[in-house]
């Protein structure tokens, strides 16, 4: 094939489309799958209540999530209280 | 054979490779140390270019049988491995494991910011073409801008292998460099306002869709261009063996060893082919300059069209995860994060622009899809016997000696 600025320019030109084409394809498909299979959250495990008779590594965990807590949202340890803690 | 001292010595100086060792050679050796001081001290992809600069300087070291074109040599074996299109895309499969598909299917749309970012691959064509390549080089250096190692390694050594070397360098040195290449443009190309943007929160995707994603893109793209099958194929392979959720040692062998591996084999061969009279040339400086091109060009092309889509939804898409369109992931999703932290620190971008991220590397395939149709040869019969022959020798005599055994056991 011809090496010429125009040349390139039609060969970009047709490439292009030929892109757009082919991901506009992949998009439809993909909102076409998403449709036809929606997420569906797996059931939540049981809520563990922290009580006074927990481990004492659950105690130390508590601490350690009320005082990052404390710093990131500025407040005193003692203004809220984490009532319970549910593993993912 | 009678000894002497005298002629054993000047035997032993004449047998040293600094008798043979040219002004080109030791150049290269320079440069050899260059890339190496560059991986290690800059941390330019030092899983790249580290073995990509050592296996340079073993090439130019005269005599030492490690260049590319040494037939018979440790690393002429590599090399057949990038010749026979092997090694790019077992990558490829390494990458498609590491790759979570998820933002991209969350937000599909996103799908034609990958698409916008090659713009950069066709400015450097028109560029390469008015620079003097033919088609087929300036399609090869033209895919730099699609910023990815492994296609420009693949279409560089199915349309121009004589460039091969030079193509490898420039892709992987800007690609280390699109944190300092990108966020001036991204800059420039939107407002403040536009920086601070901030996107809904993605929703989840079910696993199913994950699994069967893989397959919808192998069948799409391969049948449309059949030529970046290998390239395609594997990756999407590799993306089937993390989300199917049954191949849980396959996964972690093709994200971790394997990949690791062949990276060493594809920098050793790239480096290989890094002689004086393949780099040392005009043509060198040019790909390098049309390589920066490619990148500036990309990034713009996403930008502008994150904008556009910024304007056609209404204001929910920040224009700066259009940069990372370009592939190059995960680095320029996170150059999209940065600077979108730098307007507004409580914005997250980081997923949102791996949207873009991953569509970019499938863009860019098929973008060498699209020029492999155009240029390659693709279809036509290969065969593989001949091809492996002068790498494996014939194997003819090992099939007989084990039909000897076979014979011996039954006997």
């Amino acid at each position: 094939m011809e090496a010429s600025v125009s040349a390139a320019l039609n060969v970009s030109m047709l490439a292009m489309s030929v892109i757009f084409t082919v991901l506009i394809i992949l998009i439809f498909t993909i909102k076409a799958l998403v449709k036809l299979i929606p997420y569906e959250a797996p059931p939540a495990p049981p809520a563990r209540k922290v009580s006074a008779s927990s481990p004492p590594e659950q105690d130390d965990q508590v601490a350690a999530i009320t005082a990052s807590l404390a710093a990131h949202i500025g407040k005193r340890p003692e203004e809220f209280r984490i009532v319970n803690i549910q593993s993912r | 054979m009678e000894f002497s001292f005298s002629s054993s010595t000047s035997k032993i100086v004449h047998s040293t490779a600094f008798t043979t060792l040219d002004s080109g050679d030791a150049l290269m050796i320079g440069i050899a140390c260059l890339l190496v001081y560059l991986a290690i001290w800059k941390k330019f992809e030092p899983l790249l270019l580290l073995p990509m600069g050592f296996g340079c300087l073993l090439a130019n070291i005269p005599m030492s049988m490690m260049a590319s074109t040494d037939t018979g040599g440790l690393l002429n074996f590599f090399y057949q491995g990038i010749k026979h299109e092997v090694l790019p895309p077992i990558i490829f499969m390494g990458v498609g494991a590491l790759t979570d598909f998820g933002p991209l299917l969350a937000n599909p749309t996103v799908l034609l910011l990958g698409a916008a970012a090659q713009i950069g691959v066709y400015m450097t064509l028109i560029g390469a073409v008015f620079l003097g390549f033919n088609m087929q080089e300036a399609s090869a250096i033209g895919i730099i801008g699609g910023a990815d190692g492994p296609t420009s390694i693949f279409l560089a050594s199915k349309l121009a292998p004589h460039l091969l070397a030079p193509i490898a360098v420039a892709a992987y040195s800007y690609m280390s460099l699109v944190p300092l290449i990108q966020p001036p443009i991204m800059r420039l190309l939107t407002t403040k306002e536009e920086r601070k943007i901030k996107m809904e929160q993605l929703k989840p995707i079910s696993q199913t869709v994950k699994i069967i994603f893989p397959v919808a893109v192998t069948i799409v793209c391969c049948l449309m261009l059949p030529g970046v099958t290998p390239l395609l194929g594997m990756f999407m392979l590799g993306n089937m063996f993390r989300e199917s959720g049954v191949t849980a040692r396959l996964h972690e062998t093709a994200e971790t060893h394997l990949i690791n591996i062949v990276t060493i084999f594809l920098a050793l061969a790239v480096g290989s082919s890094m002689t004086a009279e393949s780099f040392l040339r005009l043509e060198t400086l040019k790909i390098i300059a049309l390589g920066l091109l490619a990148f500036a060009f990309a990034t713009a092309g996403g930008v502008i069209f994150g904008r556009i889509m910024c304007k056609v939804s209404g204001g929910k898409v920040n224009p700066l995860i259009g940069s990372a369109g370009v592939s190059a992931v995960p680095m320029a999703a996170r150059v999209s994060q940065k600077v979108g932290s730098e307007e507004d620190p409580s914005n997250f971008l980081l997923m949102h622009a791996m949207g873009p991220n991953v569509a970019g590397v499938i863009g860019s395939a098929v973008a060498a899809g699209v020029f492999l149709s155009l240029f390659g040869d693709v279809g036509s019969s290969i065969d593989t016997h001949a091809a492996l022959a002068p790498v494996i020798g014939n194997p003819e005599p090992g099939m007989q000696a084990l039909a000897t055994v076979v014979e011996v056991i039954k006997q």
